[in-house]
């Protein structure tokens, strides 16, 4: 009976989050304090009610209790302990679960974390997480339950999806639900600073580093998304331009916009409503993102499965979220004209906004490119397919126009520069950058796409070591250490331009994978009889044996290829099609040899049931490898800027939380009690 | 005299490329023709169409992606119909002819597909005008002095208010 | 102070446009296309017979009115409308202008036969080895009937089982009109 418990416990989660949404709200309205310390508890009840619910799944699953119809249609007594505990994210359900159990540990840290510093903030934090939470709640309990029974108990569980059965699946669904989720905690602050009318730099800074860290764990979720994809469903490709990773992609693109435009308020004081905007702009589309992978609008041929109930239910949340938060962002920023004053064209300011710009029409590519498909559906006219063809020829131009803008950006001084400083900045690494370009092209680099990226990719290349050799001169000279220890010092004293320029680091360096892994891969499908060869750029495979294998919970072919470059043996590779027989679903094993920071990548999609021949995929992708590099390094330089100390002098910032404490404060109960008063 | 000589040759050596490997396969059955007797231009064709077309019966992915039984069965149909001699337009034309603009990854260039091809160039543009004039504005040095921004935040507070809050924030704690 | 700029109503527009679309595209099936070779001539095929091995040749049968039902061994719903398609062959048993093919579809010969062992069978079956017959045909999933006329021009698509109303709607307003019509242009 564990599970009643659980599912009971998630009931009980429900009434709190309905107390967190209205206890707030009595005590804005009384001006009664004890009412918000209320809604705190209520707040740190659902979490562990919610923590309840999912140790009792993982009860179900680890004890292979089938009459749970969750558990048995994503588990089976012969998987292996580690697939078990991550059958719980392996379907609709479970995974709304841990959404939803996110989503309230991270209203309670925010809540714990911000009770001294932003009392203000706290009964709208605790209001609108506790909205979000409830309207999960009510999806999961009344329309998609994953505690239901289901009697008779069928003997065995239905299998969690094969594909699903690998180490970076386990991973990589929390890992971007904890970036979505985590997007929803600088949106409360957005909310409540619209709310109680403070609209200042406090929300920004308060939830500078919520934002980062949510951008990371997007960032390694897509990442982990695209490596589980290049080898487990045995293309060759890490981004396929898939609805469901465009869901992901877009919160990115704004969150990294957000992160970019708010420097700008944090420094000048300006685009106070454009923040605000982007902030929850950028909530709302992992929300869109939700309700276009799980409503079944845009999938293909398996949406008929999906209820459409839930598809309405999750479309009436997001109506309700999405008006509840422009409509309060229209109504409340009127009086927010902030005025807009630049000293210069050229300036970083500038910068940033052509930087936004360049991101917003990213997004449009994206959201367009996606829900293009829906709308032809709507308007009943003829049935379309929009894929990497037209973001190819779309979004990569302005991508390319922001991988520039990344050389440009972080190097124009604030305020104003002058065309003397612009000179001494830019000409060496555009000179640099235009030298380069014949040295690639007889180097073998000769398609026009790859030219363009590369020599954009050199000029920033170059104006990063030239920024990082000047700070580290700079103060190795001030601390007399050696310049490696001088760029420590530098990081130590501006850990987030340092942090921020790795990040860009990271973005080159995955670029710099995609242009040689996309443009200059090989590939060839054929059939192939043992013995047989074949041969790309200058590896020869030799098929030598086709032979059958057997797995724990599957049975399959094996090919073992010898791989020879320049008469010599250099690997041997054995891609696998494997055939899981409980869940009756064939999968390609990819076999991936890693070769000077590339992979040479053999799979088996196809063996004739006599086993005489089998259809082959093999492929080169030179320096495929970068592009989890870079990743993996934008993850870390976010990491830096997380981790960073807060400086508590010189910076501008200190203009509102180092000053005067007990003033800020006093204006923050202030608002806090007078806020409710001002709506009116 | 020697180029349509030597074209006639090749399109011969081509058609009767189509040919056997069709025949035997309708004797063996079980054996797809060999991708491998194309060469690697004929290779790089079928990607390059490959990559456009979609599989039908799969979410979003293209054939070229794809080990569906249909996906490979259409795989082999462009690579037929490359070596009997179609360009790729051609090719495309043909699986649209037969299951509708869906199965093509690229939506044409007409109607309003145009706004799907040119939008996000529009929106670059109008955004870059937009962006640009309002940043001559803002440039532009203008009488009035600059207001801190934060100022509305800071709106007095008399002595009654400031107890009140007083007393409120330690009801808080 | 509450002054309404050109931005509140393009956002508020374009939310509302969004929603619309969403709730519309919530009715809308992804996986239903809308049928493309109707009134177009059916694509011509010359394959093997399931049994005979001899094989089949579509515009032999110009001048008849010719069903074509694509089905697999592995396919669920196919097994539902079986008897159907046995009913509508038997009940066009004596017209000769009728005639009616199965194509058998990414299936083995002997799972199709055992299968055609196990529901009966009373028509003959197309083996579509490659899949060019279906691909022809745009079939993207079993089970899929068309409905050819006198003329070899497709009339008529059904996607999914022929069953119960479907089953008596396909007799009465597609194949009946069909086999009323001249061979030759009118």
């Amino acid at each position: 009976m564990t599970v009643e418990l659980g599912h009971f416990a998630v009931v009980i989660a429900l009434v709190l989050s309905v107390v967190g949404i209205s206890t707030p709200m009595i005590g804005l309205k009384s001006r009664n304090g004890t009412w918000v310390v209320v809604g705190r508890r209520a707040v740190i009840a659902a979490f562990v009610m919610l923590t309840i619910g999912m140790a009792t799944l993982f009860y179900a699953y680890l004890t292979e209790d089938y009459t749970v119809k969750y558990v048995a249609a994503t588990s089976n007594s012969k998987l292996p302990i580690f697939y078990k505990i991550a059958g719980l994210w392996g379907g609709h359900e479970g995974s709304l679960l841990l959404w939803a159990w996110i989503l309230s540990l991270y209203c309670m840290l925010a809540v714990i974390i911000h009770w001294k510093s932003q009392p203000v903030v706290m009964p709208y934090l605790i209001m609108i997480e506790s909205i979000i939470l409830c309207g999960f709640l009510l999806l999961i309990l009344f329309l998609s339950n994953p505690f239901e029974r289901n009697f008779p108990a069928p003997l065995d569980g239905r299998d969690l999806n094969p594909l699903l059965q690998d180490p970076a699946m386990v991973v990589h669904p929390p890992l971007l639900y904890v970036g979505y989720v985590g997007l929803s905690i600088p949106f409360a602050f957005a909310m409540a600073a619209l709310f109680s009318g403070r609209l200042g730099e406090e929300w920004i800074k308060a939830t500078q580093r919520w934002t980062v860290f949510s951008w990371m764990a997007l960032t390694l979720g897509i990442g982990m998304g695209g490596f589980w994809a290049y080898y487990e469903l045995g293309w060759g490709g890490y981004w396929g331009w898939d609805p469901v990773e465009n869901a992901a992609f877009m919160p990115w693109l704004v969150t990294t916009a957000f992160l970019h435009s708010t420097m700008v308020q944090e420094k000048r004081k300006m685009f106070k409503v454009w923040n605000l905007f982007l902030s929850i702009l950028a909530f709302s589309l992992s929300l869109i993102g939700m309700f276009l992978v799980r409503s079944g609008v845009l999938s293909s041929v398996h949406s008929f499965a999906a209820d459409p109930g839930r598809g309405i239910f999750i479309l009436g949340f997001l109506v309700f979220m999405l008006l509840l938060s422009f409509g309060t962002l229209i109504l409340r920023s009127g009086k927010l004209r902030s005025t807009v004053k630049l000293e210069s064209m050229v300036s970083r300011e500038s910068i940033f906004l052509v930087n936004n710009l360049f991101f917003l029409v990213a997004l449009a590519t994206v959201f367009v490119g996606t829900l293009y498909p829906l709308l032809m559906e709507v308007l009943e006219l003829q049935k379309v397919s929009v894929g990497a063809p037209y973001y190819n020829a779309v979004f990569m131009p302005v991508a390319l126009g922001l991988i520039f803008l990344m050389g440009v950006g972080p190097y124009i001084p604030w305020r104003k520069s002058t065309p003397t400083n612009i000179k001494k900045l830019f000409v060496r690494p555009l000179l640099i950058a235009v030298g380069a370009l014949p040295l690639i092209y007889i180097f073998g680099v000769q398609k026009p796409y790859a030219l363009a990226g590369l020599s954009v990719v050199i000029f920033v290349l170059s104006m990063i070591t030239m920024d990082f050799n000047k700070v580290a001169t700079f103060w190795a000279k001030r601390q007399k250490v050696n310049r490696g220890q001088g760029l420590v010092e530098a990081y130590k004293s501006n850990p987030r331009r340092i942090s921020g320029i790795i990040i860009h680091l990271g973005v080159i360096i995955l670029v710099i994978g995609v242009i040689f892994s996309s443009m200059y891969q090989a590939e060839k499908i054929l059939i192939m009889k043992p013995g047989e060869e074949v041969t790309i750029k200058s590896f020869r495979f030799r098929m030598a044996s086709l032979y059958s294998v057997e797995g724990i919970n599957w049975g399959g072919k094996e090919a073992l290829f010898d791989v020879y470059e320049g008469g010599e043996i250099i690997a041997q590779m054995n891609p696998q099609k494997r055939f899981y027989t409980v869940s009756q679903t064939p999968t390609t094993e990819t076999a991936i040899y890693q070769l000077r920071m590339g992979h040479l990548f053999v799979t088996i999609p196809e063996v004739a049931p006599d086993g005489t021949w089998a259809r082959v995929r093999i492929l080169h992708n030179p320096l495929v490898t970068w592009v989890w590099a870079g990743g993996v390094l934008m993850a870390i330089g976010a990491f830096m800027n997380i981790l960073r100390k807060t400086r508590r002098k010189r910076s501008p910032a200190s203009e509102s939380t180092g000053m005067l404490p007990e003033v800020t404060q006093k204006v923050a109960a202030d608002v806090t009690a007078g806020a409710v008063q001002q709506t009116r | 005299m020697k180029q349509p000589l030597r074209r006639i040759l090749l399109i011969l050596m081509t058609l009767m490329l189509s040919i056997i490997p069709q025949t035997v396969i309708a004797q063996t059955e079980s054996l797809p023709p060999d991708l491998a007797m194309a060469d690697d231009s004929l290779q790089e064709k079928l990607r390059e169409v490959s990559r456009t077309l979609r599989c039908a019966v799969c979410q979003s992915e293209t054939i070229w992606e794809s080990n569906a039984t249909l996906a490979i069965q259409m795989r082999d149909i462009v690579m037929e119909r490359l070596i009997a001699g179609e360009s790729p337009d051609e090719i495309r034309a043909y699986f649209v002819s037969r299951y509708g603009d869906y199965i093509v990854f690229k939506p044409r260039f007409r109607g309003l597909n145009l706004l799907l091809w040119g939008g996000p160039f529009i929106l670059l543009s109008i955004g870059g005008f937009m962006l640009f004039r309002n940043l001559r504005k803002w440039t532009r040095p203008s009488p009035k002095a600059d207001i801190g921004a934060d100022d509305e935040d800071l709106r007095p507070i008399d002595e009654k208010q400031r107890k009140r809050i007083e007393e409120e924030l330690r009801s808080l704690r | 102070m509450k002054s309404i700029s050109a931005w509140h109503i393009f956002l508020l527009l374009g939310l509302f446009g969004l929603f619309f679309i969403f709730y519309q595209g919530l009715w809308g099936d992804p996986s239903a296309l809308p049928p493309v070779i109707i009134k177009e001539p059916a694509p011509d095929f010359s394959a093997p017979e399931l049994y005979e091995k001899e094989n089949i040749v579509l515009s032999e049968h110009l001048g008849k009115v010719v069903v074509l039902n694509f089905w697999a061994s592995w396919c669920q719903e196919c097994k539902l409308e079986h008897k159907f398609l046995l009913a509508l062959n038997k009940h066009y048993e004596d017209n000769t202008d009728f005639v009616m093919y199965g194509v058998n579809y990414q299936d083995e010969d002997r799972l199709a036969k055992a299968y055609l062992k196990q529901y009966g069978n009373n028509f003959e079956h197309v083996v579509d080895l490659k899949g060019k017959i279906s691909i022809d045909y745009g079939v993207y999933g079993v089970p899929e009937t068309f409905v050819i006329d006198k003329k070899g021009v497709i009339r008529h698509k059904h996607i999914g089982p022929i069953m119960g109303d479907v089953y008596s709607d396909i007799i009465k307003t597609k194949i009946d009109p069909l086999l009323a019509e001249g061979a030759t242009s009118s």
